[in-house]
C-alpha cells in the first residue's frame, strides 16, 4: 500500500497533472475570496466554500482518471497484481494517492484564510468547518472517481463518467423536489452530496455527514477492490 | 516445485485452456512452446495469479494459489509478455518501487545493484523508462522479475525484440539463473527453447500436444524408426538381404543416387535399433555403406505436425526422404509419466486433425 501510494503520487507530479491541478484549484480559492471579501466587502466567507463543491467537483475527476486506467492500459497492472499484496491495499493505495493531491489542493486553500488573518480575523470556525467539508466531500469524490475509472481503460471516458456522477449529485436535490412521493424524496435527500455538505459551510460539524461521507469512500474504495479482483475472473 | 493439474480457462464460449496439466521440477529450465494464441500466456498468467482458473489449480513448492496466494507470489518472479514497466520512471526508482512492492527483506542497495549488473542495466540506472530502447525495457522487466531472488522464474517470451547478441546473453542468463531457479518459459522460437530448455511443453488450442525432454522429444515422438541408407551394392540383392534382419519391418529402394549406389530406406520396429547388425551384414557381404541416417523429425517439424490443422506438409515439402508421420502419440511412448493425463486428450486431439 505504502509503495503504491508513493509510488502514485509521485507520477502525479512527475507529469504537470498534479501541479495543473492543485493551481487550479488554488487560483479559484484564491479569485473567490477576493470576490467575496473585496468586491462584496462582506465576511461571509461561507458563499466562497460553497462556490468550491463546484470547482471541486470539476478538477476531481482529473485527479482521478487515470487512477486504475493507466495500469491496465500499459499491463502495469500485471506486476501489482502478482505482486504479494492484496487487492484491496492497492486500490487503497491509489485512493490515497488521488486523495493527497486534492488535500494539498485544499489545505493550500486555506493560504488566503491565513493572509486575511494578519489583518483582521476571520471566522476561524467557519474556515475549518469548510475545510474538512470539503475534504470529506471531496475524499467521497475521489473514490467515486477511483472506482468509475476502473470501469475503463479510457481516462477520457472515466473523467467524463466521473463529472456526470458529480452533477447527478449536485442536482439531486432539485430532483428531490419534484418527487410527489414523500419517501423517496427522503431517500434522494438523504444521499444528496449537497445537503450533506452544507452544513460544513457553516462551521458545524455534522457527525452523521462525516460517517456518510467516510462510509460513501469505504464503499467505492472496496467496490473498486472488488471490480479489479473480478477481472481476475472474466 | 510447480505443479498444474487439470487447469480450465474459459472466456465465454471460447475454451483458452483445456484440462492442461504439468509437473515442473525443482531447478529445470521448461520451455512452453506454442503458436501465437495457444495458451501459454493464459497458462503464466494463472500460475502467477494474475488470471483464476476456471477450474484446476496450481500449487508452488506445496502452496495452493487460491488458498494462500501472497505466499505463492512471494515465490515467483514473472516477466510478462508486455514488461509491466512504468515509463515516467527511472529504472532506479522502478526497481526501488517493485523492491518495497514485493516486500523484500534483502539489504536494498546491495540487492538491487547486484541484479542490475547481472542484467547489465546498470549503465541506465538513472534512465527514464521511458527513453529506454525494447531491448533495455526488457532487461528492465527481467530484473524487476528477479528482485527478491525468488525461486520461479516464469518469463513470457523474454528475449522479444532484443538484436541477435541481447538474445545470446538473455539465453546465457537464464541458463545461469537455471542452475539455482525454476524456470518456465515460453517462446514461438523453436531455436531458443532448444537452446536453453531441458524440457519441452508443447501447447496447442490450449491443450498439451507434447510433453518431453529437449534431446528426446523428437525421437520418441516420431512413430516411425526408420533409417535412410545410402550403399553400393545390387538394388535387389541388398533389398532382400537387409530384409531378413532381425526386426527389420520393411526395406524398399528409393532409386540409384550414385552410379551403382542405391539409397534404401530400412524401417524398424519402434524400440529397436538395427543399425549394428545392418553395418554387421553389410561388411560381411562387402557391401560399403556410404551413409546412414535416421529420419528423427527436426524439432521444427515436430513443432509444425503438432500445432498445424493439416498434415499437408509432411506429405508434400518433403515428399522423397521423409515419410509421412502420424500426429497421433502413444502414451506408452510418454518421455515423462506425469503428463499421462495431457497425452490421452493429445491422442484423441491429434487423430481428429
Amino acid at each position: 500500500m505504502k509503495a503504491v501510494f508513493k509510488r502514485e503520487l509521485r507520477s502525479y507530479f512527475a507529469s504537470p497533472i498534479g501541479y495543473v491541478c492543485v493551481a487550479a484549484l488554488l487560483a479559484l480559492y484564491g479569485f473567490y475570496y477576493f470576490q467575496v471579501m473585496m468586491m462584496g466587502s462582506t465576511s461571509y466567507i461561507t458563499s466562497a466554500y460553497n462556490a468550491m463543491f463546484t470547482f471541486c467537483m470539476m478538477i476531481i475527476p482529473i485527479i482521478t482518471m487515470r487512477s486504475m486506467t493507466d495500469d491496465r492500459k500499459n499491463k502495469t497492472d500485471q506486476a501489482l497484481l502478482t505482486a504479494p499484496v492484496g487487492t484491496l491495499s492497492i486500490v487503497i493505495g491509489k485512493f490515497l494517492s488521488s486523495f493527497f493531491v486534492y488535500f494539498i489542493a485544499s489545505t493550500l486553500g486555506l493560504l488566503p484564510a491565513v493572509a486575511l488573518s494578519f489583518f483582521s480575523t476571520p471566522p476561524w470556525g467557519v474556515v475549518l468547518g469548510n475545510y474538512v467539508g470539503t475534504l470529506l466531500y471531496g475524499g467521497a469524490m475521489v473514490a467515486i472517481g477511483v472506482f468509475i475509472s476502473s470501469l475503463t481503460v479510457s481516462q477520457i471516458i472515466a473523467a467524463i463518467g466521473t463529472f456526470a456522477v458529480a452533477v447527478f449529485l449536485m442536482f439531486i436535490d432539485s430532483l428531490a423536489s419534484g418527487l410527489s412521493s414523500s419517501w423517496v424524496s427522503a431517500v434522494v435527500g438523504w444521499i444528496s452530496f449537497n445537503t450533506r455538505y452544507t452544513p460544513f459551510t457553516q462551521g458545524l460539524f455534522n457527525v452523521s455527514s462525516a460517517i456518510f461521507f467516510l462510509s460513501v469512500m469505504a464503499v467505492f474504495v472496496f467496490l473498486t477492490a472488488r471490480k479489479v479482483e473480478s477481472r481476475r475472473w472474466s | 516445485m510447480v505443479e498444474v493439474k487439470n487447469l480450465t480457462k474459459r472466456y465465454g464460449v471460447n475454451m483458452a485452456l483445456n484440462n492442461v496439466s504439468f509437473k515442473v521440477e525443482e531447478g529445470t529450465i521448461v520451455g512452453f512452446l506454442g503458436p501465437n494464441g495457444a495458451g501459454k500466456s493464459t497458462t503464466m498468467n494463472i500460475v502467477t495469479g494474475y488470471l483464476s482458473a476456471t477450474s484446476g489449480e496450481v500449487t508452488v513448492s506445496g502452496k495452493n494459489t487460491l488458498d494462500e496466494p501472497n505466499e505463492v507470489k512471494k515465490l515467483i518472479g514473472y516477466l510478462p509478455e508486455q514488461p509491466p514497466l512504468y515509463l515516467d520512471m527511472t529504472v532506479k526508482e522502478y526497481l526501488n518501487f517493485m523492491y518495497e512492492l514485493k516486500k523484500v527483506k534483502l539489504p536494498r542497495e546491495k540487492h538491487i545493484k547486484e541484479i542490475c549488473q547481472l542484467t547489465k542495466i546498470d549503465n541506465v540506472y538513472d534512465r527514464l523508462i521511458g527513453n529506454l530502447s525494447k531491448g533495455y525495457r526488457q532487461r528492465v522487466g527481467i530484473a524487476q522479475a528477479l528482485l527478491g531472488n525468488p525461486p520461479v522464474l516464469i518469463l513470457d517470451e523474454p528475449t522479444v525484440g532484443l538484436d541477435p547478441k541481447q538474445i545470446i546473453e538473455i539465453r546465457n542468463l537464464i541458463t545461469n539463473l537455471g542452475r539455482n531457479h525454476t524456470v518456465i518459459l515460453s517462446s514461438h522460437i523453436l531455436s531458443e527453447v532448444q537452446a536453453v530448455c531441458e524440457r519441452i511443453i508443447v501447447i496447442n488450442n490450449g491443450r498439451i500436444v507434447a510433453d518431453g525432454a529437449t534431446d528426446t522429444l523428437a525421437h520418441d515422438l516420431s512413430k516411425d524408426h526408420r533409417l535412410i541408407l545410402r550403399v553400393e551394392a545390387p538394388e535387389r540383392e541388398a533389398v532382400h538381404a537387409i530384409r531378413e534382419l532381425e526386426n527389420v519391418v520393411d526395406v524398399y529402394s528409393m532409386g540409384e543416387k550414385e552410379k551403382g549406389v542405391y539409397e534404401l530406406s530400412v524401417e524398424s520396429e519402434p524400440n529397436a535399433d538395427v543399425r549394428r547388425p545392418l553395418f554387421a551384414l553389410l561388411a560381411r557381404k562387402g557391401w560399403p555403406m556410404l551413409a546412414l541416417k535416421n529420419t528423427d523429425l527436426t524439432l521444427e517439424d515436430l513443432f509444425l505436425q503438432l500445432t498445424s490443422s493439416d498434415t499437408a506438409y509432411s506429405q508434400n515439402e518433403d515428399k522423397e526422404a521423409r515419410p509421412k508421420v502420424d500426429i497421433a502419440y502413444e502414451p506408452e511412448s510418454a518421455p515423462d509419466g506425469n503428463a499421462a493425463d495431457g497425452n490421452a486428450e493429445t491422442e484423441k486431439g491429434g487423430e481428429e486433425e
